[in-house]
């Protein structure tokens, strides 16, 4: 399949994930939208040699994978974009950085070595916490989440009509392409003569489509107003999962709990 | 009731689209309108909606002029099925888009959401309420956009197309809910075995000019009238030998 | 070029949210309200075309390697900055969201990276000032516009895509993410950006002087030439090489500014993939500081840019380090969460055997 294909795929699959019903599904989209930025914050947040303390981290995220009934392995699909860059800039870093941190028996392990793999975990762990946002939560309550927080009307509206036609103009340029490989076998992509009349034909036709769509507003007497069905009040519950959730960022930020589960032991 | 008198209507410099065109359409009349590829089905559309205004001569919609100055008021008395119902359904959910044209003429939400709540009932269509645009199937986003328009009680609906690419029980679905409606209609399509099913009266235009203008059957069992204006029998009647 | 979460840290990522939602406020702002509902729609459909246009593979001719579209100068030509930048956000919100490309928390850089400067620097410094101009009037309304289309597009992309490569590394460094020095990281991104600066150049020109060929309304402040066509003195095939002229000077001299930092260069001809480059780099590494001069400068440069002391942490016991015992506690953490995810996936089997037997019982109550 190709990428058009399989971003299609994935956008069905996100959305049929978030219409599940669990207790996470149903927190208010403010209150996981809040719990997911503090999370990252916090994550970014721990010093670049600190790579021990920063796994307790990831028991929010797996628990609450768990909890909402996600499998974890669908989020590692998407690592596939942002990992290389992450990747890119960390794995230079055991090369500058060659100060020993740590005797292990004969091994020693160099800051640039910790520091590479905090930075790979900090990747991960922050998009671990935007997929549960996402897998759990479907656009048009992120969207009402936005309006809560005052981001501008026409940026929210923006966001939802173009989510709409996301599909449609995939699936459009979708077919325009399997035309265009059909009548050019052995071709990796579209050769350069074409390039302008490719993107530009169906520029020209999305504009038409504009055009429709918007005399089907006027029709509608559209005025610059939109209007969304009601999102639900914010349950006691969402409350009390934003205070718990941030309680334990702070206590596995401020106390290493890696450290001192060792220490018990040793 | 819609009525055109002498319309004329061209772009700036162009040559005329419609020419001196007039017809009536009374009260609860199901009208066809057939013609061939760029005959000027879509530009009587549009001068209905005030999408466009008339070169010459005037359009009135429930015996109110088509202008500028009245389009809200024609507006509300006139609904249109768009032909690709993905650009009719822009909001996210079939309810949204069923309070969008309501809300915006400001109806309170207790009294909208009643208008919808009954208008999914006639239709059969209460499932269809919460869910979303871009997951329901062809037929259904038809029927969801046929539901847009009524929740908006129209006195007049067009429709453009209505039928196309639809399998056969969705392409019935909406044939039988058409003949349910009791609105004043005109119906632009080239499906004649549809416009067969639902119309009294068919006006059939060739190059910007009423050419034909009567009971159905007679002008869509006419082999030689549709065939010199682009045209032929409806598939039912295409062993008939009138 | 979108910056993952990691990349960042909190502070840098606050800055950079709050200058691009300067923008984004400016930009409602400056949209005019009854202008906004009737451009909502060209927006939405423009980002969604955008966004998928951004998957397909273009062809670089004589290379067997394939571009990719990123869309800022593109959209900004068509929908103008103000209603471009809007555009662009959605379009990273959703990538962001969605794909996982780029983070939340990164949005407010990867907006002003890839957004603010194609759009707003784009079209104020050159795009505008450049239709508005008399240049090229000699070659007819509709050739001027073509040259000029042409010329914008390359230059602009170009440009604001350096720019977005510079900040990309202004903001790592700042947010004492790698330990890749300054000077380094800029010959590495730099030279990669002007390659893909180029191609994004060549796709844009040719769409724009596609839609300028059929509908010209379309775009943004371009010269209308009232029925001159083919008669004009500058034909679409002049256009073309024109652009290839223009490319492969203004390619010429970039390539000729970015060699005066020449392990940048050196490392920039390794591969193609940034993963690539990186790798090859850590080869290279083993001679780093044993050069002589220009290993000094770089040096120097480094010392002089590094926004964080490389090595503030040193000592293996401090607070923020690690430890043996953090080692078994982690491996502890990471027992635990393997085991949640087990019981997760155990529970909900058996959960999911009840309902399948809650069912059957129904059904049999039903007979």
């Amino acid at each position: 399949m190709d990428k058009l294909g399989k971003a299609q795929s994935e956008l069905l699959e996100m959305d049929e994930i978030a219409s599940g019903k669990s207790f996470v599904h149903r927190l208010h989209p403010l209150a996981k939208l809040v719990v997911t930025i503090v999370y990252i914050i916090f994550v970014v947040s721990f010093d670049k040699y600190n790579f021990t303390g920063l796994v307790p981290m990831v028991l929010f995220p797996v628990f609450i994978y768990q909890l909402a009934g996600v499998p974890v392995s669908l989020c590692f699909k998407k690592l596939r974009y942002v990992l290389p860059l992450v990747l890119a800039v960390g794995i230079v870093n055991p090369f500058f950085d060659n100060v020993p941190m740590l005797h292990l028996g004969n091994m020693v392990i160099t800051g640039g070595v910790l520091s590479m793999l905090t930075l790979m975990l900090k990747g991960v762990l922050s998009i671990m916490a935007s997929f549960i946002l996402v897998a759990t939560t479907k656009i048009d309550a992120i969207c009402a989440a936005l309006r809560k927080i005052h981001v501008p009307d026409i940026i929210v509206t923006l966001i939802l009509l173009t989510y709409r036609y996301v599909g449609v103009m995939i699936s459009e340029v979708s077919i325009m392409n399997n035309a265009y490989k059909l009548r050019a076998p052995g071709q990796k992509g579209i050769h350069f003569s074409a390039w302008g009349s490719f993107l530009g034909q169906l520029f020209l036709r999305s504009m038409d489509r504009a055009e429709e769509l918007y005399s089907s507003m006027q029709l509608r007497a559209f005025k610059g107003e939109f209007y969304y069905a009601d999102v639900h009040p914010a349950t006691i519950s969402s409350y009390v999962y934003v205070v718990v959730s941030i309680l334990f960022f702070a206590l596995f930020r401020f106390v290493d709990v890696s450290n001192l589960f060792g220490s018990l032991i040793i | 009731m819609i009525e055109f008198k002498n319309v004329s209507f061209s772009y700036e410099k162009g040559k005329k689209i419609l020419d001196d065109v007039s017809f009536t359409i009374s009260d609860g009349e199901s009208v066809g309108l057939i013609g061939a590829n760029g005959a000027g089905k879509s530009t009587i559309m549009n001068l209905f909606l005030g999408l466009r205004f008339p070169s010459e001569g005037s359009a009135f919609v429930e015996g109110i002029l088509v202008d500028k100055e009245h389009l809200s008021e024609v507006r509300r008395k006139i609904g249109f099925v768009l032909q690709n119902s993905d650009n009719q359904m822009f909001m996210p959910t079939v309810y949204e888009d069923m309070i969008f044209g309501p809300m915006n003429y400001g109806h309170s939400k207790e009294e909208v959401d009643q208008m919808v709540d009954t208008v999914l009932e006639e239709l059969g269509l209460t499932y269809l309420k919460n869910r979303y645009n871009h997951k329901i199937s062809g037929g259904e986003k038809r029927m969801a956009a046929i539901a847009t328009v009524l929740a908006m009680r129209p006195r007049v609906i067009l429709m453009d197309e209505p039928s196309t690419a639809l399998d056969p029980v969705n392409r019935r679905t909406v044939i039988n809910t058409i003949n349910k409606l009791s609105q004043t209609k005109l119906i632009a399509s080239h499906d004649l075995d549809m416009i067969l099913d639902t119309c009294d009266r068919v006006i059939l235009i060739s190059e910007g000019r009423v050419v034909a203008d009567g009971p159905t059957l007679e002008i869509l069992k006419d082999r030689e009238l549709l065939e010199n204006n682009r045209m032929e029998l409806p598939f039912c009647l295409q062993g008939y030998k009138g | 070029m979108h910056m993952a979460d990691a990349l960042l840290n909190p502070g840098v990522a606050g800055v950079m949210y709050a200058a691009s939602a300067v923008a984004a406020g400016v930009s409602v702002k400056t949209l005019k309200k009854d202008e906004t509902a009737s451009k909502l729609p060209v927006m939405a459909v423009s980002s969604a075309l955008i966004f998928a246009g951004q998957m397909i593979n273009y062809t670089i001719p004589g290379t067997g390697s394939s571009g990719h579209l990123c869309g800022g100068m593109l959209l900004t030509a068509l929908l103008g900055p103000q209603a471009g930048f809007l555009s662009m956000i959605v379009i990273l919100l959703i990538q962001a969201l969605f794909f996982a490309d780029g983070g939340l928390m990164a949005l407010g850089a990867n907006c002003w990276n890839m957004a603010f400067y194609g759009c707003f620097v784009g079209y104020y410094l050159l795009w505008k000032p450049i239709m508005n101009s008399k240049l090229f009037s000699g070659l007819g309304t509709k050739g001027a516009g073509r040259i000029k289309i042409a010329l914008c597009s390359i230059i602009g992309c170009i440009l604001t895509l350096q720019l977005g490569a510079f900040s990309v590394v202004l903001e790592t460094s700042i947010s004492g993410i790698t330990e890749l020095p300054f000077g380094a990281f800029v010959g590495i991104m730099q030279p990669i950006h002007l390659a893909i600066g180029l191609v994004e150049g060549l796709i844009t020109t040719v769409v724009l002087l596609f839609i300028y060929e059929t509908r010209p309304e379309l775009i943004m402040d371009v010269p209308m030439g009232e029925g001159e066509g083919a008669n004009s003195k500058l034909s679409l095939k002049a256009v073309v090489a024109v652009l290839a002229a223009v490319v492969i000077v203004v390619g010429g001299g970039l390539s000729l500014f970015a060699s005066s930092n020449p392990d940048g260069l050196e490392w920039s001809m390794f591969g193609n993939e940034e993963a690539g480059y990186s790798a090859n780099m850590g080869l290279d590494e083993e001679n780093y500081g044993v050069q002589s001069g220009v290993a000094d400068t770089l040096g120097g440069v480094q010392e002089k840019t590094a926004f964080l002391p490389d090595y503030a942490f040193q000592g293996s016991d401090s607070a923020a380090g690690t430890s043996v015992s953090g080692i078994v506690g982690s491996a502890m953490v990471a027992v635990v969460a393997i085991g949640v995810c087990f019981a997760g996936g155990f529970f909900r089997k058996k959960a999911a055997k009840a309902e399948v037997k809650a069912e059957e019982v129904s059904e049999s109550v039903e007979k």
